[in-house]
């Protein structure tokens, strides 16, 4: 089966800090990464593809530098990787960014051929919107399945189970289809060596710009974004007191945290309710 | 993410140091130490020595959580060998510094 | 264990100042050469205190001072002695320009970029687990299931070096021969430095710093102007702080000694207001050859940079990159030479470890050998500067009648506990050496 996967390049947004005095995020020397709920995407094709042959392609749509990131999962045992680059990409939301990538899947079908199954992570560290996997399925018209954990093979159609809260569903559905995988739900293998050296040698990249895909560039990019963002509020931190009360009697302990939530008036009525209603 | 900034004037705590910096954490830990035997430990030193203060002490066990972790060596070099297993992070994980 | 596609000439352990140096020589002469990195991209694991001594660079690069990632060529250079908030500095004004300042991650990215355009292949990402011996001698490296081969591993894998352990070359690290290093860099903003410092346009200083910033811990501190940011940290011994800290006499956490010394009340106004950018530690060598393997090389390995043991803390002057460097260098010129002679047999690749001893780095090495063990006496560290500060003290900061110098000195020696006969020995024993 041939697998695509998607990723996106995003910067470190642990790293990425709040200057109190501009209101603004300070993202300089900030290096970027492989959206971290990708790689539980990028696993799951990849043991599809150990399990039952074929190949797996990562794609992206980003400026140059991700070729960084293509090259991780090409680390992983990746195929192949296509990289979606054009200025005219810039400054996109959900809606352009996923007309590009889901075109980007219809030109890997018509140059390498027919793929099979889509991949994505669950959302993005950057912007988590969990948007890309659905419009993917819409644009395409393939069946989509979300917050999926773990995928097989079954009399021809993939068996997906899909992690709820308190269940699990398992689906049974058809190829193509678009698949988004559950963060955390498979661990990433990690890059190897033998893999890495092959992306060097061989540079297994294709780059392909909005020439190569040839669509109308009023629909991608911030021409073909319709959503606006109005307003970022960053909340505040809530400043809080650690106390550390030891006393030789666990006992104690338990007395003293009672005696310090019965203390404000709010947390006494709200632990009265829960406690006897 | 912090909002808040810490005064400047005063000594910064050790995670809003930490906080400057960039990891992109393995999901494995690249350092352990038994949990159960730690004789021989030396407990004070890797808690006030670990410049990412990645040893802290629960009771009287020293606990480890390799998050933070520079991959400096310190910690190897100050523990017998048989009650540590040290490791570089793999797949380029672990400690990012930019400014060094 | 899977092989990998495509034999290497050579294989480069680190892409580290040494590593680079050497991979950058051997691509050029023609050799096929694999680097294996264990960060993202050259640089992402490099911390050292901020300066270079650029003349073995040029050695290598002889178009380091346009192109390399240079802040600041220091102009400037300053040593301080302190006790408390007492200081006294020395200051010396260069004629020429020896060392600059720099990001040691952008230096190393730039070094493992010139060796990549020279034709050596860089693979990141990628940690080393083993170096694979086969009948006697080395012939690649593995990396989780994977094994490279090559005629010549060059290991640069830095100051843990595990893999020169694993493979039963060297004794595990000797706490006493390896210091930490702590270091945060400030951001002071764009066009400051030069007003901060009294420096001019474009000029840096290079600062170090004796006494009791360290907390009675053997070691001192650095201060280093860069570009728009001021790189300040501690180097401390790890034998000693160690010893303290399980005797109880360290009862803060090392940030919080370094944040100390950023706050230091003579100090701080250099960097007032300025936002903590980074920070973050390595581990350093004290210094002398006593972190040097017996050996430098082995049937198809050569070792370089910080893994050889090569660095020298002085303690006015730190030189690890510029060591790395020429270590690689004479790496890559020997192996160059040991293919020419019939292959990188263990008889031709001793050209390494003879040429090396020949060279100035062995020679400072064995100059200031003396070095690592004064490193351990506390009485460089905090008595001394201690004693000038008294001394100081006692003649600046008198009230009506100021002592003569002679009755300074014996009071502040006094105070800090040391007798007449041990100064003059101690310090007979620094001149006689250096």
């Amino acid at each position: 089966m041939r697998i695509v996967v998607g990723i996106k390049w995003v910067p470190n947004t642990q790293a990425v800090r709040f200057d109190p005095k501009t209101g603004t995020l300070i993202r300089t020397g900030v290096p970027a990464i492989v959206n971290p709920h990708d790689l539980p995407a990028a696993e799951l094709a990849l043991r599809l593809r150990d399990e039952y042959g074929g190949e797996v392609i990562v794609l992206t749509m980003a400026p140059p530098p991700a070729v960084q990131g293509l090259e991780h999962i090409l680390g992983m045992g990746a195929d192949k990787a296509v990289l979606l680059t054009d200025r005219a990409f810039a400054g996109a939301d959900t809606l352009a960014t996923s007309y590009v990538i889901a075109e980007g899947i219809r030109k890997i079908e018509r140059e390498i051929g027919k793929v099979d199954l889509a991949v994505f992570g669950q959302e993005t560290i950057d912007s988590s919107t969990a948007h890309i996997g659905a419009q993917v399925a819409s644009w395409l018209g393939w069946p989509y399945i979300y917050y999926v954990k773990n995928a097989k093979m079954v009399n021809g159609a993939l068996r997906v189970e899909r992690q709820l809260e308190n269940a699990v569903e398992t689906f049974d559905v058809g190829l193509p289809a678009v698949v988004s995988v559950a963060m955390k739900a498979l661990k990433a293998r990690p890059v190897r060596l033998s893999h890495k050296l092959r992306v060097k040698l061989e540079k297994p990249i294709i780059v392909w710009s909005n020439k190569d895909l040839g669509l109308d560039p009023r629909c991608v990019g911030l021409k073909g974004s319709p959503t606006i963002v109005s307003k970022v509020t960053y909340l505040p931190e809530v400043p809080r007191r650690k106390i550390v009360y030891k006393p030789k009697d666990p006992r104690d302990a338990a007395r003293w945290i009672l005696a310090q939530l019965f203390q404000d008036e709010k947390t006494r009525e709200a632990l009265h309710k829960a406690l006897w209603g | 993410m912090s909002t808040q900034a810490s005064p400047l004037d005063k000594p910064l705590k050790l995670e809003d140091l930490l906080q400057r910096n960039i990891w992109d954490v393995d999901e494995d830990p690249h350092i352990e130490i038994p949990m159960d035997d730690q004789e021989g430990l030396r407990k004070r030193a890797l808690v006030h020595l670990c410049p990412a203060g990645c040893y802290t002490m629960i009771g009287d066990k020293v606990l480890f959580s390799y998050e933070g972790c520079f991959e400096c060596g310190l910690c190897r070099v100050i523990t017998p060998e048989d009650k540590i297993r040290w490791e570089y992070p793999k797949s380029g994980k672990g400690i990012q510094y930019r400014f060094t | 264990m899977d092989g990998v596609p495509g034999k290497f000439d050579v294989v480069v352990v680190g892409a580290g100042p040494a590593g680079s140096a050497a991979a950058y020589l051997l691509a050029k002469a023609g050799f096929k050469v694999l680097i294996l990195e264990r960060g993202r991209g050259a640089g992402s694991k490099e911390l050292f205190g901020g300066k270079v001594y650029a003349p073995p660079l040029r050695d290598v690069w002889p178009g380091l001072d346009k192109e390399a990632p240079i802040h600041r060529w220091v102009t400037r250079e300053r040593i301080s002695f302190v006790r408390g908030s007492r200081v006294a500095t020395i200051e010396y004004s260069l004629g020429r320009r020896v060392g600059f300042t720099t990001y040691l991650p952008e230096l190393a990215k730039w070094m493992s970029d010139k060796a990549v355009e020279a034709g050596a292949v860089l693979v990141d990402e990628v940690r080393v687990d083993e170096i694979v011996v086969r009948d006697g001698r080395i012939v690649g490296v593995r990396s989780g299931p994977d094994t490279v081969e090559a005629d010549v591993v060059v290991d640069a894998e830095g100051v843990n070096r595990l893999l020169l352990e694993r493979l039963g070359l060297v004794e595990r690290l000797n706490p006493s021969y390896v210091a930490l290093g702590v270091k945060e860099v400030l951001n002071v903003g764009k066009g400051t430095i030069e007003e901060r410092f009294a420096l001019p346009k474009g000029e840096g200083l290079a600062w170090m710093v004796a006494g009791d910033v360290t907390a009675g811990i053997p070691g001192g501190g650095f201060i280093y102007t860069m570009k728009d940011t001021i790189a300040i940290g501690l180097v401390l011994h790890i034998g000693k702080a160690m010893e303290k800290a399980e005797a109880g006499q360290i009862n803060k956490h090392v940030s919080r000694i370094l944040e100390e010394f950023r706050l230091h009340p003579y100090f701080k106004q250099f960097w007032k207001d300025a936002d903590v950018m980074e920070y973050g530690a390595h581990m350093t060598i004290e210094g002398g050859l006593r972190m040097v393997p017996k050996r430098l090389y082995a049937p198809g390995l050569v070792i370089v940079g910080d893994a050889a043991g090569l660095l020298l803390n002085t303690g006015y002057t730190v030189r690890g990159v510029d060591f790395a460097v020429a270590s690689g260098r004479i790496a890559a010129e020997a192996i160059i030479e040991a293919f020419n002679r019939g292959g990188p047999t263990e008889e031709n690749l001793r050209l390494y470890e003879e040429r090396l001893k020949e060279s100035f780095v062995w020679r400072e090495l064995v100059r200031h050998r003396w070095i690592g063990r004064g490193m351990e006496d506390e009485c460089y560290f905090t008595s001394m500067p201690g004693v000038l500060i008294r001394i100081l003290e006692k003649l600046y900061e008198a009230d009506y009648e100021e002592p003569t110098l002679i009755d300074a000195l014996l009071e502040s020696l006094a105070e800090e506990d040391i007798s007449l006969t041990k100064l003059i020995m101690k310090l007979g024993s620094v001149v006689s050496k250096l």
